[in-house]
């Protein structure tokens, strides 16, 4: 968990003995070079060199206090627990802190992401195999039997479910929008790691060196602006997401919409190209039995009614026999998933940004971070 | 002197609200004692920056307070809008009627998606019917519903259309639904209470503006381009043919081993009340029926459900953009307009 990976003993080992250390060199390197400017300011008797050492001195001072205060706000919200932050809006939540609630949110994203991708691939998977099942129906029928073929190949071959083409074309597309939902969420859990391995460890001690620099004080402030958004503001933004996790991934109703049963969608159900009495069970019972195997939650009734009509379901059982063909269900779904695991998460990162924003021009630097913005 | 109403004022600020308004004023009370003692610092070290720093973060203090009294005022303006008949028909708010209309508009959706999922399955099996017949190893092979082959490449194409449709629906419904359980209730005042404090104010600008835009442009987006659609279809010139209910369409059966002679080529006029015996004349009829029919579907499919949501969150993000820039740190969210 984030939280254990932060809050834990191995992080505050490597902020005790690799950041705090680079920041206290980058410090007393920077220290240096502003007590030998002001030297040589005095020395040559310019003014210029002395007043620009006193005012990066300063800078100096509040870079510091900047990493003092990424420091002390990563310990508070190590303390903070979301369930009582819930509390206060009458929102209940398991108890976690901040950098927990960020982890469980996009967890739980990519678990109702992948619910989603299941409903609409056994979808996909039913149609696909119903497409390609052919029925040959020999002359001079008697119920399922056709005397046509007693002694020769005399019939009819038709594909009874080959027009799925509305239905595939429809879930193919939500398909690969669940796709990118479940990889978004990944790539979230994978800044966050870049965000505890790399940022702390390159943004805080180049930004407190640089923004003493002449010329490079933007390019300081916006590191170090990056490393406090992204240790702070990312999480606390996703947290605040996990509050809202009851309608956002539907968590009391095991990560799937209501009207939608995970124990529904078996892929197991689908039968193995091998498995010949099945196949051969199916094909004798007739057309519907196949979409009973399917689409059916209770498919051996749907068959029973399949047989006695001869292999077709009345029209008016239609709906009540195929309860799990359920297109506008998969759909949203989908569309559900992609608010989940992509508006919220791109939301956190545009109010990370938006923080950046405002912090670099706390620093006295305004950033123009619209070109930014342009890459989520 | 002055020190003493303002001392008051903060210590009076949370008692004057009340609800999710007590955290924004605990927040302002808890800023104002970390500036004092900024302040107190900076008086007793003779630092000149603390001081000035604290200083202009008490603009931003009586700022945010001005701001939450505004809010306080606009939510009740808010609510009084929302409720307004005429921008929500058939309901007691904006946010209801927006979902009403939504749940009528994801039905109907559905009716047409499952209606264009019939027509495909029943041509598609006309069209891959074959007759055979063979003994002793001879026989013929023979497909005479060709002409059925060339209707489930475009019944699939409008599918793929109507369950992008639905798909939007479904999303918009949701969003408004998350508007209605957290925008005013959780990410406004946690907006405010971020807002207080100098390194969360751009996240906490960021959440007003979202709680706003979400709140009222969302819903109001939808029930604008019903509006919009009402005004459109009350116009006969424009809307003719537009407003008629689908017609039905009947796929005859195809007989597999039926070759039909040359008949020329047909027009769907010549079609319209006959009963066609050949398999090429059912396959026109099917195609002049459904050609008929997808008129009627564009106003559910193009107009209500793929229009009205890209306006909403058009509307909203255009919101979103003028309200961060109000809050004091403007976001491009070109990001999220992508994802109309």
């Amino acid at each position: 968990m984030a939280g254990m990976l932060v809050c834990g003993a191995a992080f505050g080992t490597f902020l005790a003995g690799t950041i705090v250390p680079f920041v206290a060199a980058a410090a007393f390197t920077t220290i240096m070079l502003i007590t030998l400017t002001f030297m040589v300011g005095r020395a040559m008797g310019n003014a210029k060199l002395t007043l620009w050492a006193k005012t990066e001195l300063v800078q100096l001072v509040v870079s510091i206090v900047s990493v003092g205060i990424l420091v002390m706000v990563i310990n508070i919200f190590c303390v903070i627990d979301m369930s009582e932050v819930g509390g206060f809006f009458g929102i209940t939540a398991p108890s976690m802190n901040v950098y927990n609630a960020f982890i469980a949110y996009l967890n739980e994203s990519m678990t109702y992401s992948h619910n989603a991708l299941t409903v609409i691939r056994y979808h996909l998977e039913a149609y696909t195999v119903m497409t390609y099942f052919n029925a040959f129906m020999c002359d001079f029928a008697v119920g399922n039997i056709g005397l046509g073929c007693f002694f020769g190949y005399s019939g009819q071959q038709e594909q009874p479910f080959g027009g799925y083409g509305a239905q595939m074309a429809t879930l193919n597309a939500f398909f690969a929008s669940t796709i990118i939902a479940y990889f978004s969420a990944m790539n979230s859990l994978f800044i966050l790691l870049f965000v505890y391995k790399g940022f702390v460890f390159l943004f805080l001690p180049l930004g407190v060196f640089l923004r003493a620099m002449p010329y490079l004080r933007g390019f300081g402030s916006l590191l170090i602006a990056l490393a406090i958004s992204f240790l702070t503001i990312f999480p606390f933004m996703l947290g605040v997401c996990y509050l809202m996790g009851g309608v956002l991934v539907d968590r009391a109703n095991g990560y799937a919409p209501s009207g939608i049963s995970m124990d529904d969608y078996d892929e197991q159900i689908f039968i193995d190209s091998e498995d010949f009495a099945a196949q051969l069970g199916s094909s004798m019972v007739g057309p519907d039995a196949v979409r009973c195997t399917y689409f059916s939650s209770d498919s051996a009734a749907c068959i029973a009614t399949a047989a006695l009509s001869l292999g077709i379901i009345p029209p008016d059982a239609v709906g009540e026999s195929f309860d799990k063909d359920n297109i506008p269900g998969a759909v949203a779904f989908a569309a559900y998933a992609f608010i989940a695991a992509v508006f919220f998460p791109t939301i956190a990162l545009l109010a990370t940004i938006a923080s950046v924003s405002y912090i670099t021009r706390l620093m006295g630097e305004e950033i123009d971070l619209s070109r930014l913005t342009q890459m989520v | 002197m002055k020190r003493l109403p303002l001392l008051l004022f903060l210590l009076l600020t949370p008692l004057s609200f009340a609800g999710w308004e007590t955290i924004g004023g605990i927040a302002i009370v808890t800023s104002a004692a970390l500036l004092a003692t900024v302040y107190a610092i900076g008086l007793g070290f003779g630092v000149n920056e603390l001081q000035m720093m604290a200083k202009e973060e008490l603009y931003q203090l009586v700022a945010l307070g001005i701001m939450m009294a505004v809010l306080v005022g606009t939510n009740g303006l808010i609510n009084t809008l929302s409720s307004t008949p005429a921008l929500s028909p058939g309901s007691d708010s904006l946010q209801n009627a927006s979902v009403l209309l939504l749940d009528g508009l994801r039905d109907n959706v559905s009716t047409i998606l499952t209606n264009i999922g019939k027509y495909d399955l029943a041509v598609t099996k006309e069209g891959s019917k074959a007759g055979q017949c063979s003994i002793m190893g001879m026989g013929y092979g023979v497909s005479g519903c060709g002409g059925y082959s060339m209707l489930p490449a475009p019944l699939s194409m409008a599918g793929g259309i109507a369950g992008f449709a639905m798909g939007e629906v479904s999303g918009m419904k949701r969003l408004i639904l998350i508007s209605q359980s957290f925008a005013l209730p959780f990410l406004l005042p946690l907006g405010i209470l971020l807002r207080t404090f100098k390194i969360t104010r751009g996240a906490g600008g960021f959440l007003i503006a979202l709680g706003i835009s979400m709140h009222i442009m969302l819903p109001a987006g939808i029930v604008f381009n019903e509006m919009l659609v009402a005004t459109f279809m009350d116009d006969a010139t424009a809307s003719s043919g537009y407003e008629a209910s689908p017609t039905s369409v009947t796929i005859e059966k195809c007989s597999a081993t039926e070759i039909s002679p040359g008949q020329g080529s047909f027009k769907c006029s010549d079609l319209i009340g006959t009963d066609p015996d050949t398999n090429d004349a059912k396959a026109v009829k099917a195609y002049c029926d459904l050609r008929t029919s997808v008129r009627s579907y564009l106003k559910t499919i193009l107009l209500q459900a793929t229009l009205g949501p890209v306006i909403s969150l058009l509307m909203m993000m255009a919101s979103l953009r003028a309200l961060t820039s109000l809050a004091g740190a403007e976001v491009d969210v070109s990001a999220i307009s992508r994802f109309v």
